[in-house]
């Protein structure tokens, strides 16, 4: 039973990490229409200055985590101004290879630049274990729980009560009529970058304490990202959310009592089989033509 | 009669390659001779995912793992079976077109998006199982010791494939083959299919086309020359390891169909001899490669998503020959 | 057995039924308008019929034979053209190749013999492009039969997408608005190129907008309102049925 239960607390902790990512891909293309396969690429960059403020620059584990995060979101304005200001509007096979091309830039340039041996980065909680009610738990997985309740929690209060955040969902729905109503549409697809990619930054300085960083991480995760994303309906970030914690609780049960050379698989597995018997997602609709 | 000569030159040129290298580059030959298998190969397989990508225009992210599947059932085939390469060829075109079939059905009822994303997904999938399944596909530590080509064009004769110049010319004829097969099928009624098919879906279907239909037979048939090309390069190789279905090759396969010209053979073939030869002849390191292609590719599809082959064609000059 | 029958069909859009228990009948060589205010359920109707939306009730009928939910390609092959009200053509064919298209899949060939150009396949092409070459005459449109469609004007473009439709000799023509945004030279040919396929015995049915035309050219109208059939007749009587009247104005 105890085995169980850690194998569940460690499968929402992997699916806390997939939810933040997912959810920032799931914001960029309901906001703006775009298919962002550079996405993983965030959390690998958000990890490796992380990694630097904290092992390098020898910072407190928070301001690490901090500059981490402004400093993607910093990233995510960039890369708003370049790339995606140019393939926006194009067609979707443009977007695809020209976010895909970035991807391939950035895990390679961080091969180049880091090197392929994995880094890692174990803090004072990753290595504590903390016993709750005769259950022990790694410090490190409590607070990547604790802490995307916190974000999630934040980003709902974010789009249901602020002005961006209510524009935000508007341009979701219709973006052409935001523009002719006088929403401001590049200023909003600026914030939807920047935020999207301080949580992925947020993710990796959540998560990188429990597992090692790598240059290719970014590929892997951007998969499991679109799967959650597909399996819980294009553009809905809530479904995003459940669909990442459902394939975080398959991978790691799978890995655990399955096998776990084929625990990446799952989450493709999952996302085929959803894809197969309802393509619009678990909370996607349908709509004709 | 002036196009038909041009072919027959060009023809008789690319045959007797081997010999012109012998004479211009002596010490080089085999060398020279290795980087022009792996450029008729990569033709072959590029113009395969042409079929799909730029003439029936589904984005498939999948075109790797029916390389692969190809290249092990062949080399599988042959290892642990004995099998003759004609027929480990066979069964790997047969295989691979076999998976499309399987995958396309799911795979074309999504839309654009979720369908690169599920091709990808199932290319992923395909590698992690190649990987994995050490006990079917020897995993990391590779299939070895596959046999050259031994086949028989007439009953009785034996040709086999031994020396680099005659895998050379084995790939020319493979590529000279697809090459038939690819303007066969992008041409006339089908290639008018395909592309009403890839430019205005619902008047297609209007016209009495069945979207599904031809979308299938292009991947299928994309697949299974993916399968061959597979074959061939198992046999090659003689060695074959999961690293070569990894996410590089559809980087090189975008790249080449792309900057080349997408749905456009001479565009395609150019684009093959360019980024083959040329990291090749370069020898950049992997990464290094890789970033630069992918700088590339963002700076063509961003501005000349047509390839190389339009631009070259919007400007006639020295470079562009008609 | 009327060529075309619809019964009882319903779809409905996340709450808004755009289509409410409508009933046609269109006879054999009838030429037939399809009238009422924007957002009546014309078009949509047409899609349910054509295959491009699924209906959530009711019945097509086409020569007695359901055709409901049928895809797109096979209604068409079963002898039902249609335009679309955003005019669609294939820009970077030809217009002669956009002509061909629509021909191919009423013939007969296998694979092989389009590989190997064997010389029925041949012979069969030559006569399709000698009907394409006619069509595009009758329409005006033969000085522009090598160029490429996207490069034609949008009326232009409407014709070929009319002469498109009408190349596979269909029984039943769906032609969406095809009168809309063209000027007042146009509109009379596509009228003239209309009644000459009625009169020579092609069933029509067009969606329209323009009155003129539609009390020109029609023999029966057919009035729709908020998904609904409120009127069916002649043009002179719809002309001054009071329910039509209101639809149009009375709000």
């Amino acid at each position: 039973m105890d085995d169980l239960l850690e194998q569940v607390i460690h499968g929402l902790t992997l699916g806390s990490m997939y939810a933040l990512v997912a959810a920032g891909l799931a914001l960029m293309f309901g906001v703006v229409r775009l298919i962002n396969f550079a996405h993983g690429d965030f959390f690998m960059l958000g990890a490796y200055v992380f990694w630097w403020g904290f092992r390098e620059l020898a910072l407190p584990y928070p301001v690490a985590a901090a500059i981490a995060v402004a400093g993607m979101a910093g990233f995510g304005l960039a890369y708003q101004r370049t790339v995606v200001r140019a393939v926006l509007g194009r067609s979707w096979h443009v977007q695809l290879i020209a976010t895909l091309a970035t991807s391939i830039v950035l895990t390679n340039g961080a091969i180049i630049v880091m090197g392929t041996q994995p880094k890692e980065v174990p803090t004072r909680l990753s290595s504590a274990i903390l016993d709750i009610g005769g259950f022990r738990i790694a410090g490190q997985r409590v607070l990547v729980l604790a802490a995307s309740l916190v974000v999630f929690a934040a980003l709902h209060w974010f789009v249901t009560r602020t002005k961006t955040g209510k524009a935000m969902r508007a341009m979701s729905q219709n973006r052409e009529a935001c523009a002719v109503v006088g929403v401001d549409v590049q200023r909003i697809a600026l914030v939807t970058f920047g935020l999207s990619a301080a949580l992925a930054a947020a993710a990796a300085a959540l998560v990188t304490p429990l597992f090692n960083i790598f240059p290719d991480v970014g590929a892997l995760l951007t998969l499991k990202a679109f799967a959650a994303v597909i399996v819980g309906g294009f553009g809905y970030v809530n479904g995003a959310i459940v669909a990442s914690l459902l394939i975080g609780l398959a991978e790691a049960l799978a890995a655990g009592y399955v096998s776990y050379a084929y625990k990446d698989a799952f989450a493709y597995l999952i996302m085929i089989a959803v894809l197969l018997w309802r393509p619009q997602g678990l909370f996607g609709r349908r709509i004709g033509i | 009669m002036a196009r038909l000569g041009g072919w027959v030159l060009a023809g008789s040129v690319l045959g007797a390659m081997p010999w012109i290298v012998a004479a211009a580059a002596p010490g080089q030959q085999r060398y020279v001779l290795h980087i022009l298998v792996f450029t008729a190969l990569s033709g072959a397989l590029a113009l395969s995912y042409d079929l799909v990508v730029g003439h029936v225009g589904s984005l498939s992210l999948a075109h790797p793992a029916f390389f692969g599947i190809g290249a092990y059932a062949a080399a599988l085939l042959a290892t642990e079976a004995g099998w003759p390469f004609t027929g480990g060829l066979a069964a790997g075109m047969a295989a691979a077109g076999l998976a499309a079939l399987l995958v396309g059905v799911p795979a074309f009822r999504l839309a654009e998006h979720s369908f690169a994303v599920g091709t990808l997904g199932f290319a992923l999938v395909t590698q992690i199982v190649v990987t994995n399944w050490v006990e079917f596909t020897r995993g990391p530590l590779c299939v070895t010791g596959i046999p050259r080509p031994v086949f028989a064009i007439l009953p009785g004769t034996r040709v086999r494939i031994e020396s680099l110049a005659a895998y050379y010319w084995l790939s020319l004829a493979a590529l000279g083959l697809v090459v038939a097969l690819y303007r066969g099928l992008t041409t006339f009624r089908l290639g008018r299919a395909f592309h009403a098919v890839r430019d205005n879906e619902p008047l297609a279907a209007a016209a009495g086309i069945s979207p599904l239909r031809y979308r299938m037979l292009a991947f299928v048939v994309a697949a299974a020359l993916a399968g061959g090309v597979g074959a061939l390069y198992a046999h090659y190789v003689t060695v074959l390891c999961p690293e070569e279905l990894t996410i590089a090759l559809t980087v090189n396969l975008l790249v080449i169909v792309f900057l080349g010209g997408v749905g456009s053979l001479r565009g395609v073939l150019l684009g093959a001899v360019l980024f083959t030869a040329l990291p090749e002849i370069l020898r950049v390191a992997p990464a290094w490669r890789l970033v630069i292609y992918g700088l590339l590719l963002l700076a063509f599809v961003i501005r000349a998503p047509e390839g190389l082959d339009a631009l070259l064609r919007r400007r006639p000059g020295p470079a562009a020959r008609r | 057995m009327a060529l075309l029958e619809v019964r009882g069909l319903v779809k409905r859009f996340l709450g808004v039924t755009a289509v409410d228990r409508v009933d046609l009948v269109v006879e054999s060589g009838d030429l037939v308008s399809l009238i009422g205010p924007n957002g009546s359920g014309k078009t949509t109707l047409f899609n349910c019929m054509t295959g491009y939306l699924r209906a959530d009730a009711g019945r097509v009928l086409f020569r007695g034979r359901d055709v409901t939910g049928a895809a797109p390609h096979r209604v068409a092959r079963l002898g039902i053209a249609r335009t679309f009200q955003q005019v669609s053509v294939f820009p970077r064919l030809t217009a002669l190749e956009n002509l061909l298209v629509f021909l191919q899949q009423h013939q007969e060939e296998s694979i092989v013999g389009r590989l190997l150009r064997l010389p029925r396949v041949r012979r069969l092409e030559a006569v399709a492009e000698q009907r394409a070459r006619a069509l595009l005459h009758r329409v005006g449109l033969a000085a522009h039969a090598g160029a490429p469609a996207g490069t034609l004007s949008y009326g232009q473009r409407k014709l070929l997408a009319f002469a498109a439709a009408v190349m596979p000799d269909p029984d039943l023509l769906l032609l969406d608005e095809p009168a809309a945004a063209v000027n007042p030279t146009m509109i009379n040919h596509m009228k003239e190129q209309i009644l000459a396929l009625n009169r020579q015995g092609k069933t029509v049915l067009l969606v329209e907008h323009n009155m003129e035309v539609v009390m020109d050219i029609s023999r029966r109208v057919v009035v729709l309102d908020h998904g609904q059939k409120i009127a069916e007749g002649p043009p002179a009587a719809i002309r001054r049925d009071p329910r039509v009247i209101e639809a149009y104005f009375g709000r």
